[in-house]
């Protein structure tokens, strides 16, 4: 398997996770992306989520939230490409639904901390796979 | 394939890192310099974050509560 063409789609708190420790699993996910070994996705209330909760409750000011998306090795996908699989979620949760729904529209897993997707793939082995291939 | 134009002081460094990082070619140096500087720029962001974080006195779980409720704030919004 070549790691460049593993994709995941990643939630809020690994990425948030992986500013706070770029050390931890989380910033070697985002590590990975950077050197094109995974490519990561993720739904466009996401990206939102990262831009509110720095600015409301961190006091970033625009250009620092740019910067800060900007920086992020991530794909984002717009609400018109999961909304029409978004009835096929399983999650119960009205705001994972999207994550869930680009997950099935892209054919792969998800990366989160959250309750309701963490148990879904083994991190530990996900990145010893993409870790090791060339 | 694509050329550049460098300076000649440009290129002889660039071919001195090349010998001594014993890199195939020019291109996987500036790969190397590229991927470098990402790198960097991130580690930046990510003292910002921690410092921000620190200014208001919040953990990552309490970072992580409030992204939780904006969350569900723009699923309310856009869904």
């Amino acid at each position: 398997m070549n790691g460049s063409n593993i994709k995941a789609v990643i939630d809020t708190n690994i990425i948030f996770m992986a500013l706070y420790n770029e050390e931890s699993k989380a910033g070697r996910i985002i590590k990975l992306a950077r050197k094109n070994k995974l490519k990561l996705f993720s739904a466009d209330n996401i990206k939102e989520e990262i831009k509110r909760v720095p600015k409301r409750e961190y006091g970033y000011t625009d250009e620092e939230i740019f910067r800060l998306i900007n920086e992020l090795p991530i794909e984002w996908v717009k609400k018109e490409n999961y909304i029409p699989v978004l009835d096929k979620t399983k999650v119960k949760h009205k705001a994972d639904k999207p994550l869930e729904a680009l997950s099935l529209v892209l054919g792969c897993e998800i990366l989160s901390a959250g309750a309701h997707f963490k148990d879904r793939i083994d991190i530990n082995k996900f990145l010893e796979i993409i870790e090791k291939s060339p | 394939m694509k050329t550049i134009a460098i300076p000649e002081r440009v290129h002889e460094k660039l071919i001195y890192l090349k010998l001594e990082k014993k890199k195939k070619n020019i291109a996987e140096i500036i790969d190397r310099l590229i991927e470098e500087h990402k790198e960097n720029v991130f580690r930046q962001e990510c003292e910002l974050f921690r410092k921000r974080l620190a200014k208001k006195g919040d953990t990552l779980f309490d970072l992580l509560k409030k992204s939780r409720k904006i969350r569900e704030e723009i699923a309310n919004e856009w869904f």
